[in-house]
């Protein structure tokens, strides 16, 4: 009986089923990706108003540099985050079926994400804030498909 | 030393597979499934097989101490296995994994409609 097992094993693969601890828990939600995307253009507007101090006060140039570092590290950090966030939504959530009723998906998603790595490497205004309209339009992708009306909102 | 085992299992083993189940499955009234995961230890091992019975709800209801292939409620793609906890008079199960440290459940997404049941395994396929 064990090589018979064995050879029906070998021969005719069984589907898996799933006893998992940590994957498809199936909760997904944009907000994710909309507060971290709003971090990144919040970050880019601080970091184009930041004044460089006038004459050379070295502890006031200390204190900019500082700051402006500040500005950076974060930017960099949330657009990185809000790719990660988009990726999930992109590659987890979103199924084959959803092309249908979004034959853009693919398209939106890739761009966005492209958007992300833009506001990660530059500042650009234009860049975070187009960051943020995509993040809107897949909110809109994203509750459509599960079937409900959830409003838009920022925090800021 | 432990005060208590450190997994408590009232559950019967279920028993290895026989001819029966394999004439069964040539006619489609089985399936075999492989697990993957480890929320069923140490009932189910990652990587064993089963064979589930797909006509074992036909007369019957599905009851508590059942472990169940089951249409994950909000992954339509995904099968999962676990045992049902508990059933409604409105035929909701509450399912739970058997190792309920690394597990996502009913606790995380509610009770499933009993109609989600493909069925019930019957025999370890090893």
């Amino acid at each position: 009986m064990k090589n018979l097992t064995s050879m029906i094993k070998a021969w005719f693969p069984a589907e898996e089923a799933h006893a998992h601890c940590d994957g498809p828990c199936g909760v997904y939600d944009p907000a994710d990706a909309r507060i971290k995307a709003e971090a990144v253009l919040s970050m880019t507007k601080k970091i184009l108003a930041l004044e460089p101090p006038a004459g050379d006060d070295a502890n006031a140039m200390a204190q900019y540099l500082n700051t402006m570092s500040r500005y950076i590290a974060i930017k960099e950090d949330q657009a990185s985050k809000t790719k990660h966030e988009l990726l999930v939504l992109w590659t987890d959530f979103f199924k084959p079926a959803h092309l249908e009723a979004y034959p853009d998906l693919h398209e939106t998603f890739w761009n966005a994400a492209k958007l992300c790595s833009a506001c990660k490497t530059g500042v650009s205004l234009e860049n975070a804030t187009a960051l943020m309209e995509a993040v809107e339009k897949i909110h809109g992708m994203f509750w459509g498909a599960k079937g409900r009306d959830v409003p838009y909102y920022t925090a800021s | 030393m432990h005060l208590f085992p450190l997994v408590l299992s009232y559950h019967s083993p279920i028993p290895i597979y026989s001819y029966f189940d394999l004439l069964l499955w040539v006619l489609r009234l089985r399936k075999r499934v492989r697990v993957v995961g480890r929320s069923m230890l140490p009932t189910l091992n990652p990587n064993d097989e089963v064979f589930v019975n797909l006509v074992a709800y036909r007369r019957a209801r599905p009851k508590v101490g059942d472990i169940v292939l089951v249409q994950h409620p909000e992954q339509s793609h995904l099968k999962i296995l676990k045992r049902i906890t508990a059933v409604s008079p409105q035929n909701q199960l509450f399912l739970q994994g058997d190792n309920p440290l690394e597990s996502n459940d009913s606790r995380h997404f509610g009770t499933v409609p009993a109609s989600l049941v493909y069925g019930r395994v019957s025999s370890l396929f090893l």
